[in-house]
């Protein structure tokens, strides 16, 4: 085994025998049980679609929908968009396809947002921790480069991310198999696009929406390691990401009008925008633009990592 | 006793416009136990730090085995075992999983070596618990299990028996003899522990306000130091007072029933003879040899941090 990869090993054991680390994962999983058991009892299952008279009961579902609709104003235009959706179905003569696992593993793309979280938290303890600590003595007196430490640290967070997203994909698949059944090998659904109705087939886009939302994570699992490395505390590091996280949209949205909002980090980490037929959150916007961007400040962030790691003393606490 | 396993030439280090490190030169050889003493703030730990990497030097050079530790970092460090400050360990691991984490990190430690040097330190009990469950002392010792691990050929431990019982200081205090006699290593000891210090080492160097103001050999001292403490219980007290320093030249401390006086043990018989010669009484004489504590107070004054 190579020197890096005993290294890598010695920071995933860090991580994974933390019974912390452990609470992560059962509280994904129970997150993800917890929402198959609510999708079971409240939500749209499709069943009443999966006999012969599949055809009527749509006409039957528009009649009482559109009914429903002339009496209140709200509710029809609410109702408009599912009579809509199902006068597609009747017009493509296409059946529409029960509810399963691989629509419930397209819902459960949510929960990225909470392994972004998680990896956040490990990526603002990796560095930060053995500070406090007091072992990143014991750690840096070995015959080792500090850049190599500091590499497989990096490395093993970018690992955890990559695990604990297989794990809600995973997961998500056999829990939504139990409950729902799977709906076949190469489903397709009908979704509202950006063009209207159309068919698509589900796994792509499962794969590429779950792809998409890869590029956030690892900028804000990025960022969070910078701040752990140069400011040696978790804390600072976990609130800063955080908060970036969940603020992100907003602060783009509320310099939208200026001529540098562009450049702001968060205004570029979405590339599904420039995803067939949908328009760039901002004027002028490019793919190209978008990933030079990110380029840069991920290399902005590993670049201040790195200086900070390998310049720094390591003195008293 | 030739070849320095470790030498420092002339080791600067500054923090702003401070100099807290004002030059150290001076080398520890195979098979020596150095000690390292100084009142807190002298710069024990930072010259400590600098030693093994973690603080870099603004000026001088440190040569392990020939390698220095500014161009040639990993070789030199290869050769160096330390506990830097308190043996801190991952608090959620046990002693073994710790032990085996380090032992990554460096090639050719097999898992003989780990059981030899848990053996070493006594730890086989409680090797499988939680580091966070050990004692003080129990740290200590896996600390020390640590620093061993890749036969380093220089030893840097900071306070090792900090923590640890009467028993384990001495278990420790054996060991450490054990290595640099039977396995060659250098091992170089800070503490302001100053009788463990004596007992330990071969050699003694002061440190005060990041200057090295004294090197010496503690079985040297022992013996060559001629000026012993003499206290004599005499009376009257004021004429023997006069009579040492009209004879012999020597000042004198007169204490609640004698004087105290600082002089070469050979003249004590012709001391005594001129009290006896002149009328005093003495009740008593008693010799007290000059103790490592004595010189180093003499050495470093009050312990001010300056």
């Amino acid at each position: 085994m190579s020197r890096m990869l005993k290294l890598i090993y010695n920071e995933q054991l860090k991580i994974y025998i933390r019974k912390s680390t452990w609470a992560m994962y059962i509280i994904l999983g129970v997150i993800i049980i917890g929402l198959a058991v609510m999708t079971n009892s409240f939500g749209e299952l499709g069943e009443q679609y999966q006999g012969d008279d599949w055809q009527e009961v749509l006409q039957q579902e528009n009649k009482e929908l559109q009914k429903e609709g002339e009496e209140d104003e709200f509710v029809g235009s609410l109702n408009a968009s599912i009579i809509e959706e199902n006068n597609y179905y009747l017009d493509n003569n296409i059946q529409p396809t029960p509810y399963g696992a691989w629509q419930f593993l397209r819902e459960n793309m949510l929960l990225l947002s909470v392994v972004s979280l998680l990896t956040i938290i490990i990526a603002a303890g990796i560095v930060a921790n053995e500070f406090r600590w007091g072992t990143i003595k014991l750690l840096l007196i070995r015959p080792i480069s500090r850049s190599g430490i500091l590499l497989s640290k990096y490395i093993s967070v970018l690992l955890f991310a990559l695990f604990t997203s297989i794990f809600v994909f995973l997961f998500s698949f056999i829990i939504g198999a139990v409950f729902f059944g799977v709906e076949g090998m190469n489903p397709s659904i009908v979704s509202n696009e950006a063009s209207g109705y159309t068919t698509i087939s589900l796994i792509p886009t499962i794969f590429s929406e779950y792809g998409y939302s890869m590029v956030n994570l690892v900028m804000m699992t990025t960022f969070a390691f910078m701040i752990s490395t140069v400011f040696r505390n978790s804390a600072l590091a976990i609130g800063t990401a955080i908060f970036l996280m969940m603020a992100g949209n907003s602060i783009v949205g509320f310099f939208q009008d200026k001529e540098w909002a562009k450049y702001i980090l968060f205004a570029n980490t979405d590339l599904s925008q420039y995803a067939d037929g949908r328009t760039p959150w901002i004027e002028g916007m490019t793919l190209g633009f978008s990933i030079t961007m990110l380029i840069i400040y991920y290399v902005v962030f590993i670049l201040l990592s790195w200086l900070f790691f390998t310049k720094r003393d390591v003195a008293g606490q | 006793m030739t070849l320095a396993a470790m030498e420092l030439i002339d080791v600067k280090r500054s923090i702003g416009n401070k100099e807290i490190i004002k030059g150290l030169s001076f080398s520890i050889y195979k098979g020596e136990v150095f000690g390292f003493i100084g009142p807190n703030g002298a710069g024990k730990t930072t010259t400590i730090r600098m030693m093994v990497g973690l603080m870099k030097l603004t000026d001088g050079d440190i040569h392990i085995l020939g390698n220095s530790i500014k161009t040639n970092y990993k070789k030199a460090v290869r050769e160096v075992g330390a506990i830097v400050e308190n043996p801190e360990m991952y608090p959620f691991m046990s002693g073994w999983q710790n032990l085996m984490h380090y032992a990554r990190m460096i090639p050719g430690v097999t898992k003989d070596r780990i059981n030899e040097v848990i053996n070493l330190v006594g730890l086989e009990k409680p090797i499988h618990d939680k580091v966070g469950k050990y004692s003080l002392g129990m740290r200590q010792r896996l600390g020390i299990a640590q620093a061993l691990l890749h036969k380093p050929s220089v030893l840097i431990l900071d306070e090792p028996t900090n923590g640890l019982d009467p028993a384990g200081i001495r278990e420790i205090r054996q060991y450490i003899r054990k290595l640099a006699k039977e396995e060659d290593v250098a091992i170089i000891i800070s503490s302001h522990l100053l009788s463990e210090i004596e007992q330990m080492c071969d050699r003694i160097g002061v440190i005060k306000n990041g200057e090295l103001i004294s090197i010496q050999d503690v079985g040297e001292q022992a013996s060559v130091d001629n000026l012993t403490k003499i206290q004599v219980e005499v009376t009257p007290l004021e004429k023997a007072k006069n009579l040492l320093k009209e004879h012999y030249d020597i000042e004198t401390i007169v204490m609640d029933n004698g004087l105290s006086f600082q002089g070469e043990k050979e003249k004590i018989p012709a001391i005594i003879k001129t009290f006896v010669e002149n009328d005093c009484s003495i009740y008593q004489v008693s010799v007290t040899k000059g103790t490592l504590e004595d010189q180093f107070f003499e050495l470093i004054g009050e312990n001010t941090i300056e």
